[in-house]
């Protein structure tokens, strides 16, 4: 039973990890007062970027700081619209979820002979595995001696946190460093005073435009790393239908989260995780059509937001454009 | 009607549209060009693909009709300030509710069709009701709950495809729906042997009756008329133009925002579900397993954006959709350009729509010039 | 004013060239297809029947094109343009298009049709269906996968849970038994084509509970199940193409159904006069429609292949009849 826990636990984590980056996008470019809802888009370009760089370098690094390049290409053109040229955002938003899938498919034919999947990386030029030499799997375990009790703790462990690569814990590790940022840095005062008082933030001399700028491209630079955290950790090629309203289901988390960085997490993390649940009650002959069993990450966060969460309140200026 | 059409050209938000797709289609021809294809071959085979029979133009409008509705039904919600995605969601709801009453029912058609109709409008209208309610009662934002429930329609569809007596022997899909519930024109007709026969005599109708072409379209244009005469004309549009434009001023002023707020997404729901109810009597009549959203709602956001979030913009900027998405396919077999150029362009077409002030200094620019010359 | 007349001159420049643009046909033979919605890149049996096509195209004398859909709805009007471009025979790719094929095929009798994965009842004569025995490759690499696993547990990884998995499904069921009367089959439904994440958690719980070896028919789904053996360094078996490429130390094999070469078979009979109109052929072993991947030798030994070469010869000659359905393979029982 413990281990099928470990098992739903590690579904989870690998499930909820491209959700985290991207909701993380959300959050930063919110706070700062643009809405995003081009995060789908941005995390298909990155999922194509990594993929397709990762291919062609073989350095799972590169592929992840292209996929985040070219997040935040797009991430700087929704700022441009957004920022620069006063664009409704929504719009904007919209225009993106066009453009990032059209431009990947289309490169990906230029790049693959006419193919929109790219081809697969190797796995030892994927993202390291980092915990894999501590809790390798049950015969190398066996190999080296271990039993009873404690073959059992780290089979546990293998099943939670063996095969789980770097994207997974620097996932945990952004959501830190961004709400350290934006509640405990000036900067983070900064891109929250002009999410929620953009004249205010004017008058007391803070850049409203460059702020947001900067906001806006690392909403970009973070879907870009959802995207590669699903292209080159979860699978290893990039097809057509890899991100399929993933962006959305993490703009739901970002707001599920309250416009906080510890609340998307969450929400991530419980998507995630009655997702973990499905697939671990699928595996029953239960009388019970899998199509309902599918539903139920979507009713169970429904469900959740009623009768716990409530009421979200959008930071004030949230999608309003600001004009001296 | 001359005049009354250049007020409209004049006007800015119409100008500056067309403008965008200019743009758009330029920078795609840019990107073809790019790519090794000669653009003005590409958008002439489009083009030619659009209106080069009168089958394609009935294509067209056949492709723009669900798009027209859940345009509107975006739009409509943007007017009370509230965003629905789950556009998708309900017209999977309407067209699921369309079928099970088209098929298990029999009535004469003067009945069914009406009864269709109604049927799958309440159905949608409460799955938009739903993120009404929770946003109104537990202050639940619409954006989650329609995205959530999108998901969970879909699921529903596929369930309900199994149930015994609804799903056709042999195949991933429903029955189909009565004939009396469809509302193809002429549709047993011109699959009976007179029908065929008077067909083969007379090609420019052969050709059009090819198309499942029906009322839908027509229907589509009057709820477009309907929902701007709400809009505009009622205390109802009153109220909820209010509630969009300003909550707490709306509030103040003795509007029940919360009711105004149910009953808006109960309308957008049930536009949307009417879109799925027509294609299904008019295109498909029947429901088959959907392995992945078909768009539907996704793309009325954008043609709700193209039109400006207003019902006759919506109607033109469906069509220009439907075009797009019907004749842009065709430059693959004509010449092997890959398709997805038409997406770039369409998402090029909506970015320069978010962004009129470029457009501004663009014209501008070239009054200026003209002004040097001078 | 002059915005507007720079549009109307636009407006102009694009209908006159519009009107110029229609291309010399040329004198081969056109043969195209319509995708369903996976596209013509699905890897997967869209992509195997363009290849096919693409082969036919340099074999013999005919001009291929295809046309994607992106909805259901699209099948009709796709059909319709390509009718129109002038094809001699047309494709419908996926058993979605099977009503729409013989609609059109009562309707314009002059044209050929021909639809893979759909069966017609009552075919015209300008009309083909293309069915595929999925079970027989199936249950053959069921038997591999019986004798090879050392823990007596395999898994089956389905995408969506209708007829044509089926076939899959209950074929491999039949094979495993074969090769191995004790082992268990764990069998999941992702119920999606394209979630990944999905099929590599499933996967990993077939590992985690023993599983050794795990064939998928899934689609995009199948990514995840892949990457799943690759990662715990087991095996897994692929479908529709030889998969191998994907993960050549881990997927031992594929049960593959050579929509190439139905297409390819039935494209050439349309050129030598022999077009099969008015029926449904059916691809199986015996016609080389499905089989298993040339790559197996690298990872099975030659002494179950040569085992397996027995067992297409029982199939072939009808001694062994694989299951396609849940009720088929419960009255085997």
């Amino acid at each position: 039973m413990l281990h099928n826990i470990a098992l739903i636990l590690g579904t989870t984590l690998m499930y909820s990890t491209p959700l985290i980056y991207t909701a993380l996008g959300g959050v930063i470019s919110e706070n700062s007062g643009v809405v995003n809802i081009g995060l789908e888009g941005m995390m298909v370009v990155g999922a194509f970027a990594g993929a397709a760089v990762g291919y062609f370098t073989g350095n799972p690094w590169i592929a992840f700081m292209a996929a985040g390049i070219a997040g935040g290409l797009f991430g700087l053109l929704h700022a441009i619209a957004c920022v620069t040229f006063h664009a409704d955002q929504i719009v904007s938003g919209i225009a993106i979820n066009f453009l990032g899938p059209g431009i990947s498919l289309f490169l990906s034919r230029i790049l693959f002979d006419g193919a929109t999947m790219t081809r697969s990386i190797d796995l030892n030029n994927k993202m390291p595995r980092i915990l894999n030499s501590i809790f390798p799997n049950e015969n190398i375990l066996i190999e080296k001696g271990y039993e009873g009790t404690r073959l059992f703790f780290m089979n546990f462990m293998n099943l939670f946190l063996g095969n789980r690569y770097a994207t997974v814990y620097m996932a945990f590790i952004l959501v830190f460093i961004v709400w350290f940022v934006l509640y405990k840095t000036k900067l983070g005062l900064r891109i929250r005073a002009v999410g929620e008082h953009p004249k205010a933030a004017d008058t007391l001399g803070v850049n409203v435009a460059k702020t947001r700028y900067l906001a806006v491209i690392t909403s970009g630079v973070f879907s870009g790393f959802g995207g590669a955290a699903m292209s080159l950790a979860i699978v290893s090629n990039f097809r057509p239908t890899l991100i399929s309203g993933h962006g959305f289901i993490a703009l739901a988390a970002m707001i599920f989260g309250k416009w906080k960085p510890q609340g998307a997490l969450l929400a991530c993390l419980l998507f995630g995780s009655a997702q973990g649940l499905t697939v671990f009650l699928g595996q029953f002959d239960f009388n019970v059509s899998s199509s309902i069993l599918s539903m139920l990450p979507y009713i169970l966060t429904l469900v959740i937001l009623i009768s716990f969460v409530g009421k979200s309140v959008a930071p004030a200026a949230d999608g309003i454009p600001y004009k001296k | 009607m001359i005049k009354k059409f250049l007020k409209l050209f004049s006007n800015n938000v119409f100008l500056f549209t067309v403008i965008s797709i200019f743009l758009g289609l330029f920078i795609g021809a840019i990107i073809l060009l790019a790519a090794g294809f000669n653009p003005l071959q590409a958008y002439g085979v489009m083009l030619q693909g659009i209106f080069g029979k009168p089958k394609y133009l009935s294509y067209v409008i056949i492709r723009s009709t669900p798009l027209i509705l859940t345009g509107l039904s975006i739009a409509f919600a943007f007017r009370t300030g509230l965003f629905n995605i789950g556009a998708e969601g309900q017209y999977i709801i309407g067209s699921t509710v369309a079928v099970v009453v088209g098929y298990f029912i029999h009535l004469p058609a003067i009945l069914h069709i009406p009864l269709v109709i109604i049927c799958a409008l309440i159905a949608s209208g409460f799955w938009g009701g739903i993120t009404g309610f929770f946003k109104a009662r537990f202050g639940v934002n619409e954006v989650i709950s329609t995205i959530m429930l999108n998901w969970v329609a879909l699921y529903l569809q596929n369930f309900l495809i199994y149930t015994p007596g609804f799903q056709k022997p042999g195949g991933e899909v429903s029955y189909a729906i009565q004939p009396t519930a469809s509302i193809t024109f002429l549709d047993k007709w011109k699959r009976s042997e007179e029908g065929i026969a008077w067909l083969l005599d007379h090609p420019f109708w052969r050709d059009l009756f090819k198309t499942p072409i029906n009322w839908g379209f027509l229907i589509a244009i009057a709820v477009a008329v309907l929902v701007w005469f709400i809009l505009k004309h009622t205390t109802l549009g009153y109220r909820l133009r209010a509630v969009g434009f300003n909550l707490y001023a709306a509030e103040y002023g003795g509007i029940n925002v919360k009711k105004n707020m149910v009953i808006s997404m109960t309308i957008a729901g049930a536009l949307s579900g009417l879109a799925g109810a027509l294609q299904v009597m008019g295109v498909s009549h029947q429901i088959s397993l959907l392995a992945a959203m078909e768009g539907y709602g996704f793309d009325g956001i954008a043609v709700s954006l193209i039109g400006n979030s207003t019902p006759i913009g919506c109607v033109f900027s469906g069509l220009l959709f439907g075009g797009l998405k019907y004749g842009g396919p065709k430059m693959q077999p004509a010449m092997g350009a890959p398709s997805e150029i038409i997406n770039i362009v369409i998402g090029i077409i909506v970015f320069f729509i978010a962004i009129p002030q470029v457009i501004r200094l663009i014209l501008e620019f070239g009054k200026r010039k003209k002004a040097e010359k001078v | 004013m002059l915005n507007k007349k720079v549009v109307v001159l636009l407006c102009i420049a694009v209908l006159v060239v519009a009107g110029c643009s229609q291309a010399k046909k040329e004198a081969a033979i056109k043969v195209a297809m319509v995708t369903d919605v996976g596209g013509v890149n699905d890897q997967s049996f869209n992509q195997s029947a363009w290849e096919g096509l693409q082969r036919a195209e340099k074999e013999i004398d005919i001009k291929a094109s295809y046309l994607e859909s992106t909805q259901d709805a699209d099948y009709k009007p796709n059909m319709e343009t390509l009718f129109d471009a002038g094809n001699e025979l047309i494709w419908g790719i996926g058993f979605k298009m099977a009503d729409v094929l013989s609609e059109l095929a009562t309707m314009n009798t002059e044209q050929k049709y021909a639809g893979i994965d759909c069966f017609f009842e009552a075919p015209t004569p300008n009309l083909v269906g293309v069915l595929f025995r999925e079970q027989e490759p199936s249950y053959l690499v069921g038997y591999i996968a019986g004798k090879m696993t050392k823990t007596n547990k395999v898994g089956f990884v389905g995408g969506m849970d209708f007829f044509v998995i089926h076939k899959f499904h209950y074929g491999f069921l039949a094979g495993v038994k074969e090769g191995n009367p004790d082992c268990e089959v764990l069998v999941q439904y992702a119920d999606s084509f394209t979630d990944a994440a999905k099929g590599k958690a499933i996967a990993n719980q077939m590992y985690k509970n023993g599983a050794d070896i795990i064939f998928h028919a899934a689609g995009g789904v199948g990514d995840g199940v892949i990457e799943a053996a690759k990662e715990q360094n087991k095996y897994a078996i692929g479908v529709d193409k030889d998969q191998n490429s994907l993960a050549p130390d881990n997927v031992i094999t594929s049960a593959m159904k050579r929509v190439d070469n139905a297409i390819y078979n039935l494209t050439k009979t349309l050129v030598e006069g022999t077009f099969p109109g008015g029926t449904n052929v059916v691809y199986g072993l015996k016609e080389g429609g499905v089989g298993i991947a040339p790559t197996s030798y690298k990872h099975v030994s030659a002494e179950i292949l040569e085992e397996v070469k027995g067992l297409e010869a029982k199939i072939i000659a009808g001694e062994i009849v694989p299951p396609t359905s849940s009720e088929e393979w419960e009255a085997m029982q």
